[in-house]
């Protein structure tokens, strides 16, 4: 460690987020969130928070916006470890939890290597959350005792086709969307069950929920009808089934306010 | 002795007179509007946001509330037949004008400029819940309005993470109960949502499991009825078609439930087969997502499920069942729940050819509790490491590469 490091005074905090809706903050991250100096935000998660920061709380946006390019990691990695030495406490707010697809690993292990104090604060994963609130449990007894979280771009990897084709986790993909059509064809091509249900949940926890379900060799056509669109949350398995639980908080959705 | 009187006002379907055009008496127009008042707007010019209130007026939730734009300097007979007067015209020659007419036809004015000139002050106002169980605040701080603004936010701001009682004490009448599936997260009292503090914060009833914030019970008020259903060593847990029951029982007796459960509810918590109890009995459930376990002790041992360039995927699965067919070599993640009894069993099974003895394993005792402890090994090794670290439930067994990026990986290996 150089003379340097021991300067610093600034912290960083990575905060899961949740799926989106306000209140899905856990109590910790809204509290470090509400004692930030300055809060580095993505496109996902509770934006709606940042209204509610101390004006005096500066909010550095690096999510991607439609037609511009997001900040890359390594800025956002240098952006976090900048401002901790200048003394500030730094908030990394990012959607649902900070380690399922959240390069949060990465932001950590910078902030380490730069001996720049970070806690890293869970958040309700998208994977599990999102799924819940329109109704889906990723595990339900008598259906299945296990789940299988993966990551939509580039398709599946062997042991995401291991998992659908046997049937005997849940597969939750994130970031999957436009991956449909292939992930729908490798899935069969494994000998994946045509009448598997799929369920995709889009703008998961906010008002603008919607869930489109259909069997496996069909829902690449019904989503493209629907015109289903990121962010969303695909679901193949059992659980997926219309009908296996009614959805968690339709009443409140419908009353807009998180 | 205070000179100000606090007061609620139920204004729908009443004749409110607000005199100026700008952005105060937008905000205050507004404000009207959404308390269902019959509001007419004097002013010789009006700004934007007032304008698309007039035209936009009865939007969602406002009833019958109108606005109505009057574009002239104000005049003595417009404070006729109104229940209630604003002027906030930034003239104060008429706003004191109006005061004064106001004064003469006994109507109660709020003057935005020069306070002591009218006969009524608007407090600060935060409001948690919605329908009949809103709770509202109002704040009035001296003359200082932004010191009430600032008192307000911090109350609501409490109010909305739970911190201070909300539970009903009047009862409602024969307001049928609820229950709400919270998920409690790992343990931690701050890990729970605000949402599920909240509902605690609300609950007549809690009914709680031996994992998760057990220390938030602590916090609840005497006469709250808090029912343990978690097994404690010698104790068997109680059955879960018990459990339903209970959440049933109290519901239709009219009491609002909480069912308190460590991580998620829909993580192998058999929050599911709770729901379909209680909606098979026409009860209002409502399920709130917690922090899961599953991902969340592995990183309070620095331990990422997912890892760019170390696994790209992760699996959750409890130690009791056929770990033998699980697919995906050391950079896919697995996370084992209530494995810890049968660790040996299930490290010695999870060896393939894709996935060797040397993949690293982690096991976590008490995650964010006071015994938090990680002991590291690989599945070779593990069971043997485990057993002579005296590792004991509750335990999270995590697989995989990304076991390397802990900390406690770097210290021993």
């Amino acid at each position: 460690m150089t003379a340097g490091a021991t300067e610093v005074t600034g912290r960083v905090t990575l905060v899961g987020g949740g799926p989106g809706a306000a209140d899905l903050l856990t109590l910790r991250g809204w509290r470090a969130l509400m004692a930030a100096d300055v809060v580095v935000a993505d496109r996902l998660g509770p934006r709606s928070v940042l209204e509610e920061l101390d004006p005096r709380t500066e909010v550095v946006d690096v999510g991607k916006t439609a037609g511009h390019h997001p900040v890359p990691q390594e800025e956002i990695n240098a952006i976090l470890v900048e401002r901790a030495r200048r003394g500030q406490r730094v908030v990394r707010l990012k959607g649902g939890d900070p380690f399922v697809f959240g390069r949060g690993g990465e932001e950590v292990l910078a902030c380490r290597a730069a001996g720049v104090p970070v806690e890293v604060v869970p958040g309700v994963s998208s994977a599990v959350g999102v799924p819940e609130l329109a109704g889906i449990p990723v595990t339900h007894r008598g259906i299945t005792a296990s789940f299988h979280v993966t990551s939509g771009h580039g398709g599946l990897d062997a042991a995401a086709l291991a998992s659908v084709r046997d049937g005997a986790a849940t597969l939750v993909i994130l970031m999957g969307v436009s991956m449909l059509g292939t992930i729908v064809r490798q899935s069969l091509d494994a000998g994946t069950d045509p009448a598997t249900p799929v369920a995709i949940v889009e703008n998961g926890s906010t008002p603008a929920q919607r869930v489109t379900r259909a069997r496996l060799d069909e829902v690449a056509r019904v989503a493209a009808e629907e015109g289903v669109a990121a962010p969303a949350v695909i679901v193949i398995g059992g659980v997926a089934a219309d009908g296996v639980l009614e959805e968690a908080r339709v009443g409140r959705l419908a009353g807009a306010r998180g | 002795m205070s000179d100000l009187y606090p007061l609620g006002l139920r204004l729908s379907g009443r004749r409110v007179l607000v005199v100026g055009g700008g952005p105060v008496a937008a905000r205050r127009a507004r404000g009207l509007v959404e308390a269902g008042a019959v509001v007419r707007v004097v002013a010789p010019e009006a700004c934007e946001e007032l304008a698309s209130l007039a035209a936009g007026a009865g939007g969602p939730g406002t009833g019958g509330a109108t606005v109505e734009l009057v574009l002239r300097e104000y005049r003595t007979g417009d404070v006729d037949g109104v229940w209630l007067v604003h002027t906030a015209t930034g003239d104060p020659a008429v706003d004191a004008r109006v005061a004064a007419d106001a004064e003469a036809a006994r109507t109660f004015c709020v003057t935005a400029g020069d306070a002591t000139l009218g006969t009524g002050w608007v407090p600060a106002v935060g409001r948690v819940g919605s329908g009949g169980d809103e709770v509202t605040v109002a704040v009035s701080a001296g003359r200082d309005p932004r010191r009430a603004v600032a008192v307000r936010d911090a109350v609501a701001a409490e109010l909305q993470t739970g911190a201070l009682p909300l539970r009903r004490v009047r009862a409602t009448g024969s307001r049928a109960g609820r229950v709400a599936l919270v998920g409690g997260g790992p343990g931690a009292p701050g890990l729970i949502t605000a949402r599920g503090r909240v509902l605690l914060a609300q609950a007549d009833v809690v009914v709680a499991d031996r994992l998760g914030p057990r220390m938030l019970l602590e916090e609840l008020a005497d006469d709250v009825l808090v029912i343990d259903v978690g097994k404690t060593s010698g104790n068997h847990p109680v059955p879960q078609d018990e459990i339903n029951a209970l959440l049933v029982e109290h519901a239709l007796a009219g009491r609002d439930v909480v069912r308190l459960k460590g991580g998620d509810p829909y993580v192998l918590g058999r929050g599911g087969e709770e729901l379909a109890a209680c909606r098979a009995h026409g009860i209002e459930v409502e399920v709130v997502p917690g922090v899961t376990s599953a991902v969340s002790v592995p990183a309070a041992a620095g331990i990422p499920v997912t890892h760019r360039g170390v696994a790209r995927g992760f699996s959750v699965l409890t130690g009791h069942e056929d770990t033998g067919s699980v697919p995906g070599g050391p950079d896919h993640t697995l996370v084992l729940l209530m494995g810890v009894s049968r660790l040996a069993e299930a490290a010695a099974t999870l060896v393939t050819d894709e996935r060797p003895a040397g993949t690293p394993v982690a096991v976590i005792e008490d995650g964010y509790g006071p015994r938090q402890r990680v002991t590291v090994g690989t599945l070779g090794t593990i069971a043997a490491l485990a057993e002579a670290a005296g590792v004991r439930p509750p335990a999270i067994i995590v697989v995989g590469d990304v076991v390397r990026l802990s900390p406690h990986w770097t210290a021993t290996a």
